[in-house]
């Protein structure tokens, strides 16, 4: 069992519902994690090519791994990227952007300074990761583009449909479930 | 990484475009090899097939 890389999820299933359903043309994963989300877009949805990008260098040798096997099997393979949110990536770059942040509210002072915590911890408001990647995802989007987001009521959603809003796009719930201390939903983001 | 991503790609300090040089290719793949920005001369590595474009004050933690 690897244990410096996120293991899919509740929020990863739910997450990958909504690629399979709603990706097209040149897809980015941001914080792919396993690639596990990757690799079900690359071979469920209607997409041409699958980027995946992660902070953690294990992720990104998990994501690589998965594409090998994909290609050797006929499908999309999966192009890892290790970097920072959407710094390496070029102005409109991708017809659909996925992003699972991590979201959990986190005291400053009990942080843990490993790759699994840096998976998990969204900062004190949950949305250390969100409000960035929101501000920035415009930029790398082609006209006409999606973002699909996965927003957890932990890190408030009615503040990060608020920042949504701020960047300027259209907002619409696409997948919603409830579990016992949280409900996840997935928003599409159009402009 | 295969070489098309380039199209995709750029320096994640001043989103500047990047100069690929290729140590070690595997047909369309670039397995070593590393990524230089145009502009500010930072060098990227690629290992292993992916390429490290972490800005450098975030690339010590391995």
């Amino acid at each position: 069992m690897e244990t410096n890389v996120y293991q899919p999820a509740e929020d990863s299933a739910l997450l990958a519902e909504a690629v399979v359903d709603h990706a097209e043309g040149r897809f980015l994963e941001v914080g792919t994690g396993s690639g596990w989300v990757a690799e079900r877009a690359a071979r469920e949805a209607n997409v041409e090519r699958v980027v995946a990008s992660d902070v953690n260098p294990h992720a990104c040798e998990s994501a690589r791994e998965r594409g090998a096997t994909l290609r050797e099997e006929g499908h999309l393979g999966i192009d890892a990227v290790r970097g920072n949110l959407l710094d390496p990536f070029r102005e409109d770059s991708f017809d659909t952007v996925a992003f699972n942040p991590p979201y959990l509210p986190t005291d400053p002072d009990n942080e843990w300074d490993d790759w699994m915590e840096q998976a998990l911890s969204g900062g004190e408001t949950g949305r250390k990761f969100l409000d960035p990647f929101v501000d920035d995802v415009g930029r790398v989007l082609r006209p006409g583009g999606r973002v699909l987001l996965l927003v957890s009521s932990l890190a408030g959603f009615d503040d990060v449909v608020a920042r949504v809003e701020s960047a300027g796009f259209d907002h619409e719930t696409v997948v919603q479930e409830s579990y016992p201390f949280e409900v996840l939903s997935i928003l599409r983001l159009t402009k | 990484m295969k070489e098309s991503l380039m199209d995709i790609l750029c320096d994640p300090l001043d989103k500047s475009d990047l100069e690929l040089e290729v140590t070690d290719r595997d047909g369309d793949e670039i397995i070593t090899g590393r990524l230089v920005g145009t502009v500010t001369g930072e060098e990227y590595p690629i290992e292993d097939g992916i390429p490290n474009l972490l800005p450098p004050d975030m690339r010590d933690d391995e």
